[in-house]
């Protein structure tokens, strides 16, 4: 953990004033500081958070067709006028996205546009860590995610407070006080030897055998995450077992970690945050075929989650956001791609989120480098959603400066 | 921010250091505890017969053992690498001015970069499997095991394009400097092409610094955060600039000093001026007090406890300062010294999955390296050659969690259920044919955990091979023999004292 240095801190007073003069929206700092929402039945309320990994073109994902730049930036890559779907006379969304408009048409869907932070950085990994950490400058070992678990202080007794559907643990959801299971697919979640009863058994007492003739600061921590794990394992497929899926999703790996989702959710399992991969997004060539491709497989699984989350009564209770590391570069390259860029927008879905229109497009007469200069934060964004949403006080997580959006969720 | 209002969490061993004594020499009892202890951190665990070897030596002759690298020449020098494929005459023509390609362009271009991904990402496996079948074979643990620091303390990646050819050079420096002089070590580390190109110093021109190598170089390589200013960091910048590499026709790189792009400005450095060079920075840095404390921590932390006191951290800064950046006597020092045997450091790190997947290798004796285990170590959380970011691992908690030990117990059990195990591991197959539960339970808690397991879990063990609750008498049979012995050492490796190094 590193000390907040002096450069750390100027950072965070410049990027506050940044997103102020930047926004015509209302950032009101006493909003943020007024006493926390009461939240009736939000004990069950669940955040999952999609990561378009490889950095989406934000451009040609909500289009800005009404200005003139875009097509000039765009020759090859641009989304005729006529095939965009129209949200207002500047913006609309890419075609291969109508499931996902249907939805946006029926209020529940907020799209923040130019999201990003400043000095942004172009490194997949680096940036990807800056999304996940809320941490700009230097390096912080917990997730914005992480932290909320440690200051929720949820049941140490859940295995399940938060899960990633993925083979790693995202950095978003490290903490301190939670292990957070990352499983891929029921199937390959669980002990090879499992299989044998006496294995198991012998296993299970092994696992929490700490009388053992030395000390270390980790065997208490070992011994739980090994139980933990054979435990979780073995329990989560027997308290999923009795949903039954009301959609039918893309048999794509988002349309399965989707299904697993609602799964998860609908099992009542106390989940509150779970995190999906989707991807990958980086189209430094031949963009149009991959971005399209991921964007309709995106359109056909979230609406196919919202439609089984809704069979079920649990739309309400489950609020989506999406980010992805960086947008790309505004003019495409010479290889019908885009390269590593800046803002680019997010989409909240669902919950108690009022759809429409936030922030302000990113200008593209007045490019920084080539890339879309970020009007709103992506903290403020996370504040909006940890205090709306989840309930928490936001600044000991994302740090202080960071007002909500209002209005965004009700 | 949130780094304020969450105290970090310390996994500083419980009791208190004898600063008096700390690190002067080791006179307690020696045996194979003592003795796998120290191949645990010096090397990778060892087999059974290495701990064995270092258990009829003295401590003293165990770590000089260990510190004079034996000759690995046998081992294989190289991974077999491919040359990056060259890119069609003209194929980038225009690429750098934004023209527009035709499509046929845009499908060569695109046929060319399948074939450099390809090969970057072959290369990237055989550096793979190639530096952990050293690790496995090595006759210098500690070698490798210094390299494995140097990889995870001056990071690159293959992120920034960087060649496997780059990699590798880079490899071999941390090798050839395991316990050189970090002073040294670092000049050459910054002009490094791996390196160069992975923090961007290729592209650091008098016209345009860019600052990420010298920020680095003094925030995670050297000083830390707090012994220098912003404005240090513009101004070494300033000297790195032209400091790049010549890309060479077999994917290595050559350091270039290009004056043409070198500010010959004068720079204010750390209360310093004059007209500067890379050289010069690294010099005025290895004078600075903070680099020796940043290093013992790191060398602390990595062969000791995690979060050493201050104290002990001002001890082996002092130790390390004496011996001018010497590493070889400040390791002698460390490693055969009371605070290195001592209860407090004992079992008290966690195993990275390299150090969890080497040492079982080495347990079982066995020496190949299947391709699956590369998926295995990132499912564990660690891919060599691929540092997560330029901090590198952090190691500790970090290497666990439900995932993680979960790929760590499947993998033991494949290894345990390898038909060839029997083979390499002569130990367990000899106390297989004793037929005795109460033999064979001994044999594995003590090779394998050197004992550190409660009497109940070895009562339990012996019940679990001998058919617990059948009969009142433990029994194994030729039938059972087998299959028992081999999940019974799998349920060994699932015991948590094997998570810990």
């Amino acid at each position: 953990m590193k000390p907040l240095s002096r450069s750390n801190f100027l950072l965070g007073a410049v990027s506050g004033l940044a997103v102020v003069a930047n926004t015509d929206t209302i950032f009101s700092q006493a909003l943020a500081q007024t006493a926390l929402p009461g939240l009736p039945g939000g004990s069950d309320r669940v955040l999952v958070v999609i990561n378009f990994q490889g950095g989406n073109d934000g451009l040609n994902t909500v289009v800005p067709y009404g200005l003139p730049d875009y097509y000039r930036y765009r020759p090859s890559l641009g989304v005729p006028q006529n095939d965009v779907l129209r949200i207002d006379d500047t913006v609309g969304l890419n075609p291969v996205l109508a499931p996902f408009k249907k939805m946006y048409d029926a209020g529940n869907v907020a799209i923040v546009q130019g999201v990003g932070y400043p000095d942004p950085d172009h490194s997949h990994f680096r940036s990807t860590e800056i999304w996940q950490t809320a941490q700009p400058k230097g390096y912080e070992s917990t997730g914005w995610l992480g932290r909320y678990l440690d200051e929720a202080a949820l049941p140490k007794t859940n295995l399940f407070n938060a899960v990633a559907i993925s083979n790693v643990v995202p950095e978003m959801l490290l903490s301190r006080t939670t292990d957070v299971p990352a499983i891929d697919a029921l199937r390959s979640y669980g002990l090879a030897s499992d299989k044998s009863a006496a294995n198991k058994e012998a296993f299970h007492e092994f696992v929490r055998d700490t009388t053992v003739p030395f000390r270390s600061p980790f065997l208490a921590q070992v011994a739980e995450i090994e139980d933990h794990a054979q435990r979780g394992a073995q329990e989560l497929p027997k308290l999923v077992a009795g949903y039954q899926t009301q959609a039918t999703y893309p048999a794509t790996a988002l349309g399965r970690s989707l299904a697993l989702a609602a799964q998860i959710v609908g099992s009542k399992l106390g989940t509150r945050v779970l995190y999906v991969a989707h991807g990958s997004f980086d189209t430094h060539v031949t963009q149009k075929q991959t971005q399209e491709r991921l964007l309709t497989d995106f359109a056909n699984s979230i609406a196919a989650f919202y439609a089984d989350l809704a069979a079920h009564g649990n739309d309400k209770r489950v609020l989506t956001m999406t980010f992805s590391e960086f947008g790309r570069r505004v003019p495409e390259n010479a290889s019908r791609g885009t390269d590593h860029g800046e803002a680019a927008p997010v989409f909240l879905i669902g919950g108690g989120v009022k759809g429409g229109m936030y922030g302000t497009h990113p200008d593209l007469g007045r490019l920084n480098m080539g890339n879309l200069a970020f009007t709103t934060d992506f903290r403020n964004v996370y504040a909006t959603v940890l205090e709306r949403w989840l309930g928490r006080p936001s600044t000991p997580i994302v740090g202080a400066g960071y007002p909500m959006l209002p209005s965004l969720i009700a | 921010m949130a780094t304020q209002t969450t105290a970090p969490v310390s996994y500083r061993p419980a009791g208190t250091l004898d600063a008096s004594t700390a690190l002067s020499p080791y006179a307690g009892p020696w045996s194979r505890r003592q003795a796998a202890h120290l191949l645990r951190r010096a090397g990778f665990g060892g087999s059974p017969a290495d701990i064995d070897r270092y258990t009829a030596m003295s401590a003293r002759d165990a770590v000089d053992s260990l510190l004079r690298f034996a000759d690995a020449s046998a081992l294989p020098a190289r991974p077999p690498l491919q040359d990056p494929p060259l890119p069609p005459r003209g194929l980038y023509r225009g690429f750098a001015q934004g023209m527009a390609a035709d499509q046929m362009t845009v499908d060569a271009r695109k046929a060319f970069q399948m074939t450099n991904n390809q090969t970057r990402r072959q290369n990237l496996i055989a550096m793979q499997q190639w530096w952990i079948g050293r690790m496995i074979a090595t006759p210098a643990p500690l070698q490798e095991k210094m390299t494995l620091f140097w990889h995870g303390h001056f990071t690159s990646s293959p992120e920034k394009q960087t060649t496997g050819q780059e990699l590798l050079m880079q490899n071999q420096l941390f090798r050839e400097y395991a316990l050189g002089n970090v002073h040294d070590l670092t000049l050459h580390v910054s002009q490094d092409p791996a390196m160069l190109r992975y923090l961007d110093n290729n592209v650091n021109v008098k016209s345009h610094p860019n600052e990420n190598y010298a920020r680095e170089l003094m925030e995670l390589f050297t000083l830390g955060i707090g012994n220098y200013t912003e404005q240090d960091i513009r101004e070494s910048a300033r000297a790195f600039t032209g400091w790049t590499f010549r890309r060479n026709p077999d994917g290595t790189g050559s350091f270039l000093d290009n004056r043409a792009q070198h500010d010959d400005g004068t720079k204010t450095f750390l209360g310093q001026s004059g007209n500067f060079a890379g050289n010069d920075i690294v010099d005025i840095i290895f004078r600075q007090p903070a680099a020796s404390k940043l290093f013992a921590r790191k060398l602390l932390s990595f062969f000791v406890y995690m979060d050493p006191e201050p104290q002990l951290v001002d001890q082996v800064a002092a130790l390390i300062t004496r011996n001018n950046y010497e590493l070889q006597p400040v390791l002698s020092t460390l490693l055969r010294s009371n605070l290195f045997f001592s209860d407090r450091a004992y079992r008290a790190l966690v195993k990275s999955p390299v150090e969890f997947l080497v040492g079982t290798h080495q347990l079982f004796g066995i020496t190949e390296v299947a391709p699956v285990e590369l998926a295995t170590l990132r499912s564990m959380g660690q891919v060599l050659f691929y540092p997560p970011n330029v901090k590198g691992w952090d190691g500790g908690a970090a290497w666990l969690s439900s995932q993680t030990i979960l790929t760590r117990e499947n993998f033991a059990n494949g290894v345990a259920k390898n038909p060839k195990m029997m083979d390499s591991a002569a130990w367990i197959a000899t106390a297989m044919r004793s037929m005795d539960p109460r033999t064979v339970a001994k044999t594995l808690t003590d090779t394998m955990l050197q004992g550190d397991v409660s009497p109940a879990a070895i009562a339990q063990l012996v019940a679990y091979l001998g058919g617990s609750g059948q009969s009142a008498l433990p029994q194994l049979s030729p039938e059972n023999v087998d299959e028992r012995v081999r999940s019974a050492a799998y349920l060994t490796m699932a015991m948590p004292a094997y998570q810990l190094a």
